[in-house]
């Protein structure tokens, strides 16, 4: 099928005069893993709950698979899967009903991948869930949403409250979905995570889509990290063209760099540095970066 | 410098006091201004209704030794007078509703902000939560004694207007009585809080034990030579404290000996449990039921079908401990102006058949809250953030509110059959001959204003999500007032329209009123199709 896995079109959420999501255009193509990332309060979870069908679009429109994901929910629905962090479910029902729960309410699982799920992130289904810690919830849910095999997988922070051998765990078959051809839309905060798993990234901020791209023509357009060493104290060099997210510790001086590095070495030659080292930033630089600039306006 | 503060303005230590202080005075004020109106409301509707010392006595005639409404309703001595007809009137009511506010306050008070998980940061160690569950009893403490004087205050204040009105030392002692009721019950709350795993399940086993409480002292009362068992019943030691006509004050005793003991054994359990936990274990393993768990429906029965059979059986069982006891109470129906008062409590027959029609309110009270409760249910499944996960599957939230509406629907005809079969079975073995075809029909016209109600509660519940669990039960408690206190004519018909039990033919005792039953279930299913689609097209909200 052509249509893209998620197609948000001018697609705004106001709770009276908060804007939580404004007018935000995203299109996640089939077969892709997306980092969803932005501050708290960006308007991440907002976004994922439009595109399930829980909340209702004050403007614009949120299609799954070309089909509307508030006036058609049931039939947008027959091909997601969704993982949240505030896991809240039966607490009278075991593990192993809420999987059958679920798993009926999507329509189609795979008993066989359950069941190694289930032996791979090592949870008792006979557990109420009410006795479960909040990782085993979690688990319960992951397993929940990967069993069904669903063309696209909605994850809002899902590894939230998980130890890092099932943080492993969870890696391992997010790859194996996106090999076999499932899409995957990652919110996270964990930035370890995003680098290792995803295509391309998208960042919002106070509502809005401040960038879109994949991992690697985030990183060749974005600023450049240097660090530099001075004998004494630092040169002031907040004046420099492209220069920005200065720190100075001591008689070493970070920087980030946009653009032409020519006049940031010309200021640092003149200044006599000792030591430079530069490089491409971090995914967590990057998103800093992003994060810090309150002049980054919508493309 | 003051000690280290929490943005509250309270010092840190009395933190827990201070919130539970804010909490419970400000909900004990309004409550107990409340009771003091009912009080007040009734004293006035009895100076209007009964002005001559002649209709006075005509009614003490009638009802003073009527079993059966002083089953339902409490002893009725002195019925020619103010204080004994208010008493009469209101005191089982006002007990009930301290008791309740009570057990709300102190459920509230340990399990709900230890739900929130607010305690966890002041509950290191045993010996601070002990502290922290003194301290947010000694809150609600507090809340009672504001409760208890506003209900005094506000009925010393009005009262005074009206010529025959109540004694000082009688509106004290009523203060008194809510007071011990309150306490009664507040006590039974911290115990449940630390036996029960949530607060629900604490404010759950403490409605149990006031349910039961009820049927004790009705069974007391009901003139089968049992009055003994009133001194099982904690609302039967209140009923003894009787502040309003002959105040026996022995009753003090066992409040106070329950009040500690309870109190006492909360704390011990406050020491000894898990935060987070009850002391009542529970089995956290369980069988899969794979075969039932396909889809919103089979949910809907598994998370609900336990509930809803208790309702049942609660209900059977009042009905037919209701039946049981009404050939001897109307038996016991004496004087010739009772067919006038039956008149002015809206049934037009004697004996068992104008008994049970004049306990038909209750049992009326009982099913609206069931639909309410239902309502309820559902609001609570979305609020915790249940629904999320079945809707952002293929389950269409419509088809789930359907089920769980099918549910409500499921539950009212059960006990349409039930409270009829109920009825029948205990009549006839009293001797009765009463034609099953009549109960049934009185069985089910138990159910319209029921129906109405959840239609509202379900319109409700499409449009304002969070305001309509407390907005329905708010409009059960109106309806039930309106009839309580209006019911002899005291109040202007507009009010009296607006209580969906006012428009309840009592039956047995009269027929049902066929339009009156039409439009409330009309009214019900109108309701039930806004708020579905009402529902359809909003956010899902959580708490
Ligand atoms: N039901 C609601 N009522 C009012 N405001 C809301 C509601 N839900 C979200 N908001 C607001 O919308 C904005 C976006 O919230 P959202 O939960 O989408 O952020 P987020 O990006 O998921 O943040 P986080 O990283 O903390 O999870 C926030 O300002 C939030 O306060
Ligand atoms: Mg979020």
């Amino acid at each position: 099928m052509d249509a893209p896995a998620v197609r948000a079109d001018g697609l705004t959420k106001r709770y009276g005069r908060t804007v939580a999501l404004d007018h935000l255009d995203l299109e996640v193509p089939a077969g892709q893993i997306l980092g969803y990332l932005g501050p708290n309060g960006a308007g991440k979870t907002t976004t994922l709950r439009l595109l399930l069908g829980l909340i209702r679009p004050t403007s614009g429109r949120a299609e799954i698979f070309g089909v509307d994901a508030w006036r058609d929910p049931v039939r947008a629905h027959a091909r997601v899967a969704y993982v949240t962090s505030d896991v809240d479910l039966w607490p009278a029902l075991t593990g192993g009903e809420v999987l059958d729960l679920l798993g009926h309410a999507h329509g189609s699982v795979d008993a066989a991948l359950r069941d190694e799920l289930i032996a791979s992130f090592d949870l008792d289904p006979t557990v109420r869930v009410r006795a479960y810690s909040t990782g085993n919830r979690q688990k319960v849910l992951l397993i929940a949403a990967l069993m069904t095999r669903a063309d696209l997988l909605v994850l809002d922070e899902p590894t939230r409250g998980l130890d890092p051998l099932v943080d492993q765990v969870f890696r391992t078959y997010i790859r194996q979905a996106r090999d076999r051809g499932q899409t995957v839309l990652l919110s996270s905060h964990e930035l370890s995570e995003v680098e290792a798993l995803c295509d391309r990234v998208a960042i919002v901020r106070a509502g809005r889509l401040v960038e879109q791209r994949s991992l690697a023509e985030l990183r060749q357009l974005s600023a450049l990290a240097v660090e530099a060493t001075f004998p004494g104290a630092p040169p002031d060099l907040r004046a420099v063209p492209g220069v920005h997210a200065l720190v100075v510790d001591g008689s070493v001086l970070r920087c980030q760099v946009d653009g032409s590095i020519e006049p940031l070495l010309r200021a640092l030659a003149e200044a006599g540095v000792t030591r430079m080292t530069s490089r491409e930033p971090s995914l967590e630089e990057l998103f800093l970066a992003h994060y810090d600039r309150p002049d980054v306006s919508a493309p | 410098m003051s000690a280290p503060r929490a943005g509250t303005g309270a010092p840190a230590r009395a933190l827990v006091f201070t919130l539970s202080v804010r909490r419970a005075v400000r909900s004990g004020a309004l409550w107990g201004a409340a009771l003091g109106v009912i009080t007040v409301a009734s004293a006035l509707s009895y100076e209007r209704v009964y002005p001559t010392l002649a209709l006075r006595e005509a009614l003490a005639r009638a009802f003073g030794t009527n079993t059966m409404t002083i089953a339902l309703f409490g002893p009725a001595p002195h019925l020619d007078t103010v204080a004994g007809f208010t008493s009469f009137k209101v005191s089982l009511t006002l007990s009930v509703l301290a008791s309740l506010w009570g057990l709300r306050a102190a459920t509230g008070a340990l399990r709900g902000e230890e739900e929130t998980g607010r305690w966890d940061l002041l509950l290191a160690g045993p010996r601070r939560r002990v502290a922290t569950t003194a301290q947010a009893l000694a809150g609600v403490a507090v809340g009672i004694v504001v409760l208890a004087a506003a209900c005094a205050i506000v009925t010393a204040l009005t009262i005074r207007s009206t010529a025959g009105g109540l004694r000082a030392t009688q509106v004290l002692g009523l203060g008194g009585a809510v007071l011990a009721a309150a306490t009664t019950f507040a006590a039974l709350g911290a115990l449940t809080s630390q036996l029960d795993r949530s607060r629900h399940d604490a404010s759950t086993t403490g409605v149990v034990v006031l349910a039961i409480a009820y049927a004790l002292r009705l069974v007391a009362d009901a003139g089968l030579g049992l009055h003994a068992l009133v001194w099982a019943s904690p609302l039967g030691w209140i009923e003894e404290l009787a502040p309003l006509t002959a105040p026996s004050f022995v009753a003090v005793v066992p409040v106070a000996l329950w009040t500690v003991a309870l109190v006492a054994a909360a704390l011990r359990g406050a020491r000894i449990r898990d935060v987070g936990a009850g002391l009542l274990a529970r089995d956290d393993r369980g069988r899969r039921h794979r075969r039932l768990l396909t889809g919103p429906g089979a949910l809907t029965w598994r998370l609900l079908s336990s509930t809803i059979l208790r309702w049942w059986i609660g209900i059977t069982l009042g009905a037919g401990l209701i039946g049981l006891v009404a050939r001897k109470a109307s038996s016991t129906i004496g004087g010739s102006s009772v067919r006038e008062v039956f008149d002015r409590l809206g049934a037009t027959a004697l004996g068992t058949r104008a008994v049970l029609g004049v306990a038909s309110l209750i049992l009326a009270v009982v099913v609206s809250l069931l639909a309410v409760g239902q309502v309820a249910a559902a609001r609570a499944e979305e609020a915790r953030g249940h629904l999320d996960w079945l809707v952002a599957s293929r389950v269409s939230r419509v088809r789930w509110l359907l089920w769980r509406l099918g549910a409500a629907a499921i539950a009212l005809a059960g006990v349409g059959v039930l409270e009829g079969l109920a009825t029948w079975g205990a009549t006839a073995s009293q001797g009765a001959h009463l034609s099953p075809v009549l109960l049934f029909e009185a069985a089910g016209n138990l159910l319209p204003p029921a129906l109405a109600l959840l239609g509202v509660a379900t319109v409700l519940y499409g449009l304002w999500p969070r305001a309509a669990v407390p907005v329905s039960y708010g409009l059960v408690a109106w309806s039930l007032l309106i009839v309580i206190v209006g019911g002899i004519g005291a109040i202007s018909p507009w009010l009296l329209d607006t209580s969906v039990f006012h428009h309840m033919a009592a039956a047995p005792a009269e027929a049902p009123h066929v339009l009156a039953n039409a439009v409330m279930c009309a009214l019900g299913v109108l309701g039930i199709a806004a708020g579905v689609t009402a529902f359809a097209r909003r956010d899902l909200v959580g708490t």
